[in-house]
């Protein structure tokens, strides 16, 4: 399921990130990449507010939709 | 000298290391070149003196942003003889992503491992000691706040610096391990520097690498074809990204110990964030926020003390002139400086004792020494109305562009500016911008020079030039005293309205104008997708006392020093040039009319007739033309140069100011003896300040805004735009204020511009659909 409609504060899997190549590139220099570990914290009407390890990252609508989870 | 560079990510702790090496020798460079952008210090406690270069915050040398591009240039080309990698001991994993590619290069380094103190007091551990086993180069535990274990850092440092490193990777056991080999082996042939670095950047396919090693890019591509991973595919990236992350969480992570076995706990900044980044209460609390700021910075009824209970002013209590409003008594003037009908905030005593002593007492006392001195009549025409007035008008502002910059340093070291961006990232997708643009906006209410230097930050060329082009609406600091010096003295001359609201209507006006280019920019020459809004938001902490003091010293350092370089060069320019006419006689005050600069600006003058301030204006009209343009050099010049003229226009018999003796070196009376003179209207006033607020900004900002768009047609259409922009807001103000039914004409135009771009853009956009 994408990012913008997984659950709160349980930790999930990343499985795609369909967005392009730079997006793609700096996300990945924030640890976000497939196979990576991911806990949303909180989302409104979008955005979304994500765990990484220890970073917290925040993230735009159409981003959050593009990131897939399990 | 040696030189180490500090690297590592934002919020790091980066800058509090740089400052705490530095401390008084860190000096930015300057800004108008630009090219010069890094902070440099010395540390001297070491064998030998270190130049210590603080390299922009990043995460991960894979160009991103244009300051991933120079943190990775200056490493690269400028040879650094060490790199301090600064990591946030709180978040490993994620901190030593960067390691891993410093790594690669042939570069001596050393890890910090900052903000132990906070780890340590979670109860968890670091075993330092296997981490440098692991890593392979020396790892110290530090804390930047703390000034903990900073010697032995450095010196640590010094030693490897003597040393020679070869950078290895972490990719060795990936997959493709030997594709990297062979591609280093080839670029070692061909003598290029970090080879190994580069090969790894190769095989994923960087641009920048593409584009400097074509000839090596066979091997890569024919590699490349035969591979193929079942999760990445081709996608050679990530794969990348993915076999670093593996190596780290295996090797590095073990050697941080939780205590607590809970894997997952919310932080106390994670609870303030439910708050403060609230989906409803986010942007009330921001603008509550934000509204409290200029409260305690400008107001003159702190808390509305005075308007609850009704507070007598002081020329109710009979100490002060019921006309003029002068204090009657030596006592009652320093009263006067907390107290007039409300309590004043802290910002205007603050304001109110720096004009009293230093402005006032200290300015009026020199100026009366040279009025007694046997000096010749020009030169102490000179002194006391060009360059003391000028100069006074200009730095009797200092504490209310000090106090809003304290505040929004504050912000900024919070950790609250970042969730600012979060919030307003919705609204400002709706204009086409990005939340992230946020922070180079509101920077511009202090100075457009950093202001646009931080729009780096954008990762998209367009919202970038959008940006650096609107920057100089956000009304800076320079542009305070235009507006609270006209403000104040329209209350005075018409008797109507409150300079506060005036004041901060005009913010309002700057913010619109913003708000509605950055609309057309995009809809119509910089057109393109808004850029995806990705950031991180730092654990929130109280600012650091040292850091702000420090952020202080350098904005008032820089005001300063302008305010003796730059505008006292003005000034003294400004007063020879109206003091002199073409056939270079030295004229008396009385004649200015006949000055150079008259002659001048009065041939320039038809050119703002429609903004209010030009031909209608009569015999002394031109002296906004001047202020205008030596606006152009400095915006602080505006009211230098109104002080300087009201000078001589004071000279020039038959202005009624009811009995009051104006100050020429006070702003707002200066102003007050020029509306007199010139017989300006009120809407015209408005329309100057919203063409001051609006226009090409000062010296500096041009210089910053070339630097930074790095394209010479996109910065002549930005002056262009500048002015443009500035034309029309200008002639929009007066005539509507004028006569307020232009307004209709003003709304027909602006539909049938809205209307022209909407076709437009469908028709691009049918013809595009055809082809």
């Amino acid at each position: 399921m994408p990012l913008v409609i997984a659950p709160q504060n349980r930790e999930l899997q990343i499985i795609r990130i369909a967005a392009d190549d730079k997006t793609k590139k700096h996300l990945e220099s924030l640890g976000i990449i497939v196979n990576g570990k991911v806990t949303v914290l909180s989302s409104a009407g979008g955005s979304v507010v994500c765990k990484i390890s220890e970073g917290r990252i925040a993230l735009d609508g159409n981003l959050s939709v593009k990131i897939f989870v399990r | 000298m040696k030189r180490f560079a500090l690297a590592g990510n934002p919020n790091c702790g980066k800058t509090t290391l740089f400052n705490s090496l530095t401390g008084s020798t860190a000096h930015v460079g300057n800004w108008p070149g630009v090219t010069v952008d890094k902070r440099e210090g010395v540390y001297k406690k070491c064998a030998e003196p270190i130049s210590i270069v603080d390299l922009p915050g990043i995460y991960s040398l894979s160009p991103y942003t244009s300051e991933e591009i120079i943190a990775r240039n200056y490493i690269l080309d400028q040879k650094p003889d060490c790199v301090i990698n600064i990591v946030d001991a709180t978040n490993l994993e994620r901190n030593l992503y960067l390691t891993t590619q410093i790594l690669e290069m042939d570069v001596p380094m050393v890890i910090a491992l900052n903000m132990m103190d906070a780890v340590e007091k979670n109860g968890d551990k670091i075993d330092a000691n296997e981490l440098e086993k692991r890593l392979g180069v020396p790892v110290v535990k530090i804390s930047a706040l703390r000034n903990k274990n900073l010697n032995e850092l450095m010196d640590k440092a010094y030693n490897e610096s003597k040393k020679q490193r070869r950078g290895y990777s972490v990719l060795e056991e990936c997959d493709i391990a030997h594709l990297i080999a062979d591609v280093k082996t080839a670029l070692t042939g061909e003598n290029v520097a970090n080879p190994l670095f580069h090969a790894v950047k190769l095989v994923e396919g960087d641009e920048l690498e593409v584009s400097m090693h074509k000839d090596v890019l066979g091997i890569v591509d024919e590699f490349k074809k035969t591979y193929q991973n079942e999760i990445f595919g081709d996608d050679f990236e990530a794969l990348i990204a993915d076999g670093r992350y593996k190596y780290i969480s295996k090797r590095f992570a073990p050697v941080f110990q939780r205590k607590s076995k809970e894997k997952f706990t919310l932080t106390k900044s994670d609870k303030a964030d439910k708050v403060l980044t609230h989906k409803i209460w986010g942007i009330p609390i921001f603008l509550l926020i934000l509204f409290a700021i200029f409260h305690l910075t400008f107001s003159e009824d702190f808390l509305f003390l005075g308007a609850i209970f009704g507070l007598p002013s002081l020329a109710d209590l009979g100490l002060a002139d019921q006309l003029t409003g002068e204090t009657l008594s030596y006592s009652a003037k320093w009263l006067s400086v907390i107290y007039d009908g409300g309590v004043m905030s802290p910002g205007v005593i603050i304001n109110n004792l720096w004009n009293e002593i230093m402005v006032g007492e200290l300015f009026g006392w020199i100026q009366g020494l040279v009025e007694n001195s046997n000096m010749s009549p020009w030169a102490i025409g000179l002194i006391n109305n060009g360059i003391i007035d000028g100069v006074g008008a200009v730095l009797s502002f200092l504490p209310p562009i000090l106090v809003l910059f304290l505040f929004f340093s504050i912000l900024e070291d919070s950790g609250y500016m970042a969730r600012i961006a979060f919030i307003l990232d919705r609204m400002f997708r709706r204009f086409g911008l990005s939340g992230r643009a946020f922070m180079p906006m509101i920077m511009g209410f202090g100075c457009s020079v950093p202001a646009m230097i931080n729009t780096r930050t954008l990762a998209d060329d367009k919202e970038r030039t959008a940006t650096i082009r609107v920057i100089p609406f956000f009304s800076c600091g320079a542009k305070l005293p235009i507006l609270t010096a006209i403000a104040g003295a329209m209350v005075m001359a018409f008797g109507a309205g409150n300079a506060d609201l005036l004041t901060f209507e005009m913010y309002v006006l700057g913010i619109a104008v913003a708000v509605i280019s950055v609309l057309l920019m995009r809809s119509t020459s910089l057109k393109g997708e808004t850029p995806p809004f990705i950031m991180e938001l730092p654990a929130y902490h109280a600012p650091q006392f040292k850091n702000l003091m420090l952020h202080l010293w350098d904005k008032t350092k820089h005001f300063i020093k302008k305010a003796f370089t730059i505008i006292l060069a003005s000034t003294i320019v400004i007063w020879l040039l109206t003091h002199f006419s073409f056939s270079w006689k030295l004229l008396e005050d009385e004649q200015v009319n006949e000055s150079i600069l008259a002659n001048i600006a009065i041939f320039l003058q038809p050119l703002f007739t429609p903004l209010g301030f030009g031909s209608q204006l009569g015999e002394y009209g031109w002296v906004f033309v001047v202020a205008a343009i030596s606006g152009l050099i400095a915006k602080e010049n505006v009211i230098g140069t109104f002080a300087t003229l009201a000078a001589c226009l004071s000279a020039v018999a038959g202005f009624d100011f009811n009995g009051l003796v104006l100050d020429a070196a006070d702003g707002v009376d200066a102003v007050r003896a020029i509306i007199t003179a010139t017989k300006i209207t009120a809407p015209a006033l408005i329309s100057f300040i919203a063409f001051n607020m609006t226009t090409i900004p000062c010296f500096a900002a041009v210089g910053a805004a070339k630097g930074e768009l790095q394209n010479k047609k996109r910065f002549n259409w930005t002056l262009m735009f500048w002015l443009a922009s500035s034309y029309i807001v200008g002639s929009a103000v007066y005539t509507i204020g004028s006569w307020w039914w232009t307004c209709f004409v003003w709304a027909a135009v602006i539909a049938v511009t809205v209307i022209v771009i909407v076709m437009y853009n469908k028709g691009v956009f049918k013809r595009s659909k055809s082809v």
